[in-house]
């Protein structure tokens, strides 16, 4: 079990049809396998469909053809319910605007996650989450309300938001482009060994070369198709 | 035993959410139940009020006898008077009854001719000459001391009950139990012992006190014969009436020269008054409207809210929150904050209809008995609230169900 794929992306397309009744083609032939512990970063200018790939990542989209496994499983095959289940058991999402909960403390944000664990995990929710929060430098700003926190404070509570639950896979969707150029450093720096102590694979998408550097693996995506960095003729 | 666990988390966590939503928009939430709680409120308060009123007029009714009171007169053929209680009636009556097996039964004589005196004061007294059954056939409440018993009948000081018209109006307010007081017959004073008090049904100067016929035979008949005397019987609702037809016949058989009459004479004899019941369902009627109208500026409220939640929808989705839970949640946020105005409106409603001074005011009378707020009106406006909640929730959680992931968390 432990050699398998988290996810393996196999000749991946995705368009939607417009409202003039023509298609957008946004992903062609995407081909990606994501194990436990890997760093990949995919990079590319706005509008090369980085959102779309990760939302696919994520289960929170579906490919229009091709096939994507989730843990070997045929992920056209889990049912809404089971998607669902499997974002929140395996899956964290770090966004571009932090997306936290408006009206709640930095503590209940990282707690809103928990909600939907059963068990233990719900139950010792406030412990997990404030136990999240010291590993992300905010043991001190629990009741802080998102407003009253930096943009890198906040996007440090979502970051702790996506590992409350030890997921096997993080996404994160330009997670530096709301913040500076040495606050954004910092973040990924975070998040980056966040994940190395927890196992996790790590997805960021950016389209901060920068940023992109800081992973193992790099791509490009251009045109809907996705290319190893190295491949990449830059025009 | 797993799978339970999982839904009993589920359920805990969807109104934990429900509360910190409510928690978070405490303002919005509070303007738009206001409607609901007024509704409530109205609402309860129609059916208590009039489930009290209903409840207190029948305590009234039954003072002069509780359904299905049979009443049997006797009538002397060789006499012109009214009807009589002499040994073979009151023999003929005993026998019938017990052939009958009826539990409840009591002699009813009336004397207009006493005064009761005390310190100087007097004042005119119905004697109501009675058995111990009469109590629980007339709803007869003691404010103090005790009701009579049999064995009173051996009292060498004859042993009655007077109403608190009698004690007022005598200035004997205050007086421990048992005391004495003078009962004049006819010019002939009998010092009595008043061992309890009821409350008043007699109006005006004059007072209404009970004693046993045998205490009543011994020391007044004799100077003041009973004005009439009547025989009732306490008996089930049903059958009432062909009973009281046998148990005529029957008396009648044992009792040759009179003329016996039984018939059945208590409030419900000709069917339940149903003028509150329309009363309340007018008020009802109205609350149901308000109701209504709080529901559709909730359901209003609730869906603009929606709308501008749906990005938060978005993120609780990749947290993993499936669509069934996101319905149940939503919809849990109304039932909650219905069933929180709901509460309220409640309370609200007992505070008016358990307040005796603002009752006594509504009907213009004094109660003896503060009547219980009825539970079922307060049931019934939780039931009703968390059912507005519940409607009112569910298009705004198929809103909220309906979001697809990508686009809300785009938003």
């Amino acid at each position: 079990m432990s050699g398998e794929p988290l996810l393996k992306l196999e000749d991946v397309t995705r368009s939607v049809r417009l409202p003039d009744d023509s298609e957008l083609h946004i992903l062609n032939g995407i081909d990606l396998t994501v194990s436990e512990g890997d760093h990949i970063a995919i990079v590319g200018r706005s509008g090369t469909g980085k959102s779309t790939l990760l939302n696919i990542l994520g289960l929170l989209d579906r490919p229009t053809s091709g096939s994507l496994l989730w843990r070997g499983k045929d992920a056209a095959r889990l049912s809404a319910k089971q998607a669902a289940h499997a974002r929140g058991r395996d899956l964290g999402f770090v966004f571009q605007q932090f997306n936290l909960l408006p009206g709640r403390t930095a503590l209940e944000n990282v707690m809103a996650p928990l909600m939907y664990a059963s068990g233990r995990d719900f139950w010792n929710r406030r412990k997990l989450a404030t136990e999240a929060l010291e590993r992300v430098g905010l043991g001190g700003r629990l009741d802080s309300m998102p407003q009253t926190l930096s943009g890198g404070e906040q996007q440090r509570v979502a970051i702790a938001r996506a590992l409350v639950r030890r997921p096997r896979v993080v996404l994160a969707d330009e997670p530096t482009g709301a913040l500076d150029v040495s606050t954004g450093r910092a973040v990924m720096e975070l998040l980056d060994s966040a994940t190395v102590d927890s196992g996790a694979a790590l997805i960021t998408i950016t389209h901060d070369s920068n940023v992109a550097a800081l992973a193992r693996e790099q791509f490009r995506l251009d045109s809907g198709r996705l290319h190893p960095l190295s491949e990449v003729v830059v025009p | 035993m797993n799978a339970l666990a999982r839904l009993a988390t589920g359920f805990a966590a969807a109104l934990l959410e429900a509360w910190q939503e409510l928690r978070i928009h405490k303002l919005r939430v509070l303007l738009s139940l206001i409607g609901v709680t007024v509704a409530v409120a109205s609402l309860t308060t129609a059916l208590a009020g009039a489930g009290m009123a209903r409840q207190m007029m029948t305590e009234t009714l039954e003072r002069d006898g509780r359904p299905a009171m049979i009443t049997t007169y006797a009538f002397d053929a060789r006499s012109d008077g009214g009807p009589q209680g002499d040994d073979s009636v009151a023999q003929a009556f005993e026998k019938t009854s017990a052939r009958f097996k009826i539990d409840y039964t009591t002699m009813i004589g009336r004397s207009y001719d006493q005064q009761v005196v005390s310190q100087g004061v007097a004042l005119d007294a119905e004697t109501l000459v009675v058995e111990p059954d009469y109590a629980p056939m007339h709803r007869l409440v003691m404010t103090e001391g005790r009701w009579l018993e049999s064995e009173d009948a051996q009292n060498l000081s004859p042993a009655v009950v007077v109403d608190q018209n009698i004690i007022r109006e005598l200035g004997l307010e205050g007086q421990q139990l048992p005391f004495t007081v003078d009962l004049v017959s006819n010019g002939n004073a009998v010092s009595v012992t008043v061992i309890g008090t009821s409350s008043s049904r007699s109006f005006g100067m004059s007072g209404q006190l009970w004693m046993l016929p045998a205490t009543y035979e011994h020391w007044f008949s004799e100077r003041a014969p009973l004005n009439e005397v009547s025989y009732k019987m306490w008996v089930p609702i049903e059958g009432s009436e062909e009973l009281a037809m046998h148990f005529g016949q029957q008396m009648q058989a044992e009792l040759p020269g009179y003329t016996v009459d039984s018939h059945r004479e208590d409030y419900l004899m000709w069917g339940a008054d149903e003028s509150l019941k329309q009363l309340a369902l007018v008020v009802s009627g109205i609350a149901v409207i308000i109701l209504l109208l709080g529901s559709l500026s909730l359901l209003n409220v609730s869906m603009v809210t929606m709308k501008q939640r749906i990005r938060e929808v978005g993120i609780r989705r990749s947290f993993g929150a499936t669509t069934g839970r996101v319905f149940f949640s939503v919809m849990m946020e109304s039932v909650v904050a219905t069933a929180v105005a709901g509460g309220l409106g409640v309370l609200i409603s007992v505070a008016l209809v358990s307040n005796e001074s603002l009752l006594n005011m509504v009907l213009a009378t004094e109660l003896d008995q503060m009547p219980p707020f009825p539970l079922d009106a307060a049931l019934l406006g939780m039931g009703v609230s968390v059912a507005v909640g519940a409607l009112t929730g569910v298009l705004p959680a198929l809103v909220a169900a309906r979001v697809k992931i990508v686009d809300a968390i785009r938003v």
